[in-house]
């Protein structure tokens, strides 16, 4: 489903964020990504998103080439994608629903369709008495399920997770990992950068390390 | 189909939304619209009633001829089977003792008529051309001029071709008004629109990574567009009104000083919707300019 062969990301100013990776993730996998802060966990989600494009190397997903991927071919790529952001990017200017609701109005669904699965999802993450508020009125652990329901409501067949449990307590973070498994059970492909030591022994599954932009795969 | 419907009525409501969230804003940009439009409107608004003046006054333009002191009776007579012809309607002799009997019945001039040792007024023709377009009427004129024993020709519609010509400069000044004012709309709709898609940085940059397409990020801000169009086209029609309303007074005063009963008349329904559409697409355009430029600014990957 996702490969990587030779890729090497270069920010502009010179540094090397990832340097020759080669990888392969089947579909349905579910891979932890971990390493030191600055280890280019976040860079890599984001080759796989198109949100950056690769210096050089061939990044693949679904079959199709991403740094050849033209501009317009990108939101279709990325509606198949669900994204945790490890600073949420959640929308202040409306209510928690809203923001959930996003990425199926984009998608084109009919509007109380698309409002009945939002609340559901709402209610997975456990924020159905503040699906009126404003995300601002949210604390960090809830900012961060509402962008959890976010990524999750279009039932994308790829997720993409960075740091998804970074600021939720022991008790929401078994919760979350719990849906994450749940996901993987029915076919999704994760991919989750996180610390959490303890996710990644719950649900066991296979480790990706990186160390300074180079990959170093741990046991499952 | 459906999703495309869809998508319509999610950027219409989004651009409602956005607009009644900055209700001054959009009241301000209707305004500078709406008096943008109101100029080139009120100008053509006014040739049109003045137009419609100067087709009201001159019932029947005349030519009148004056014959030379020694024209000869055979001249004469030529003169008159000329006037016999088809292209003239009617044609009325004035001989000059008629002439001055006439004058000297007029009081003022009664004195200054009753010193003449002699009549030093003309034979005259008035005619009556059945064409009535200016360019005939100057044919005939000349033409008539140049009979033999005619001294001197008198189209009697000279002022009205005049304001024609007037009228024409003005037609051609309303459109070339209109063109630049349009340009002007859109200038304005442009700006109106690229502040708000920059206040929408955030919500852009989201969509984007979220799979929105530009056209679904573009889209309200055109609806957006075409609504500020129309409340601008709405707000000129706003201001010619009131000025239509200043306006009723004084004119009827005018007219009625003149004896006639000239009203100005209002723009007629098509006419008020072409105007609706014109400004509702210069809205449009200007937004569709303002959101593309401003999302391949914004847009680029982080
Ligand atoms: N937009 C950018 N421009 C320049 N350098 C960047 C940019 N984004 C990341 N980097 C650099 O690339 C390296 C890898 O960053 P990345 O965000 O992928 O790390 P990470 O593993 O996600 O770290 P963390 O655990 O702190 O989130 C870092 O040294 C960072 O400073
Ligand atoms: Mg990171």
């Amino acid at each position: 489903m996702i490969s990587f062969n030779q890729v090497t990301k270069r920010y502009p100013g010179g540094h090397e964020a990832l340097s020759s990776i080669n990888l392969v993730i089947e579909k349905g996998e579910l891979v932890f990504l971990t390493g030191h802060s600055g280890a280019g966990k976040s860079t890599l989600l984001k080759l796989i998103a198109a949100i950056e494009r690769p210096t050089s190397g061939v990044v693949s997903v679904n079959g199709q080439n991403i740094s050849r991927l033209s501009q317009r071919a990108v939101p279709y790529l990325r509606r198949n994608i669900g994204l945790v952001f490890q600073d949420h990017k959640l929308l202040f200017d409306r209510t928690v629903i809203e923001n959930v609701v996003l990425p199926l109005d984009i998608a084109g669904f009919d509007r109380r369709e698309a409002l009945k699965r939002a609340r559901a999802v709402i209610d997975k993450v456990g924020l159905l008495n503040r699906e009126k508020s404003n995300p601002v009125s949210l604390s960090g652990g809830e900012q961060q399920r509402l962008c959890i329901a976010r990524a999750l409501v279009s039932r994308p067949a790829l997720l993409l997770a960075d740091e998804p449990t970074g600021n939720l307590d022991a008790g929401y973070a078994a919760d979350i990992m719990a849906m994450f498994r749940d996901f993987h059970q029915v076919g999704t492909t994760l991919v989750i950068a996180t610390h959490d030591d303890r996710a990644i022994s719950a649900l066991g599954g296979r480790t990706l390390h990186l160390d300074h932009g180079k990959i170093t795969e741990g046991a499952a | 189909m459906k999703h495309w419907l869809r998508h319509q009525k999610h950027a219409l409501t989004t651009a409602l939304r956005r607009l009644l969230s900055q209700p001054v804003v959009t009241l301000l940009t209707a305004l500078a619209m709406g008096v943008a439009i109101s100029l080139p409107s009120a100008l053509y608004l006014m040739l049109g009633n003045l137009n419609r003046l100067a087709g009201d006054l001159p019932a029947q333009p005349e030519i009148s001829l004056f014959l030379a002191a020694d024209v000869t009776p055979v001249q004469k007579s030529l003169i008159a089977a000329r006037l016999k012809q088809a292209d003239i309607a009617q044609a009325r002799h004035i001989p000059k003792e008629q002439a001055l009997t006439a004058l000297s019945a007029s009081q003022d001039l009664a004195d200054i008529t009753a010193g003449l040792t002699e009549n030093p007024l003309p034979d005259a023709w008035v005619v009556r051309p059945q064409a009535s377009t200016p360019e005939a009427l100057t044919h005939l004129a000349s033409e008539l001029g140049k009979l033999p024993g005619v001294a001197e020709t008198q189209l009697d519609s000279q002022w009205i071709e005049r304001l024609q010509a007037a009228l024409a400069i003005g037609r051609t000044g309303v459109w070339l008004l209109g063109g630049l004012l349009a340009i002007a709309l859109m200038a304005i709709s442009s700006n109106a629109i690229r502040a708000r898609v920059l206040t929408r940085r955030d919500e852009i940059h989201v969509s984007h990574l979220i799979g929105a397409t530009d056209r679904y990020i573009r889209r309200p801000f055109m609806y957006l567009g075409a609504l500020q169009g129309l409340l601008g086209g709405l707000a000129a029609g706003v201001v010619l009104a009131l000025a239509g309303g200043m306006l009723h007074a004084p004119v009827a005063h005018l007219s009625s000083l003149y004896g006639a009963s000239f009203q100005l008349l209002p723009p007629a329904g098509t006419e008020i919707a072409i105007v609706l559409a014109i400004t509702t697409l210069t809205g449009w355009l200007g937004a569709w300019v303002a959101a593309t430029r401003t999302l391949h600014q914004t847009s680029a990957p982080r």
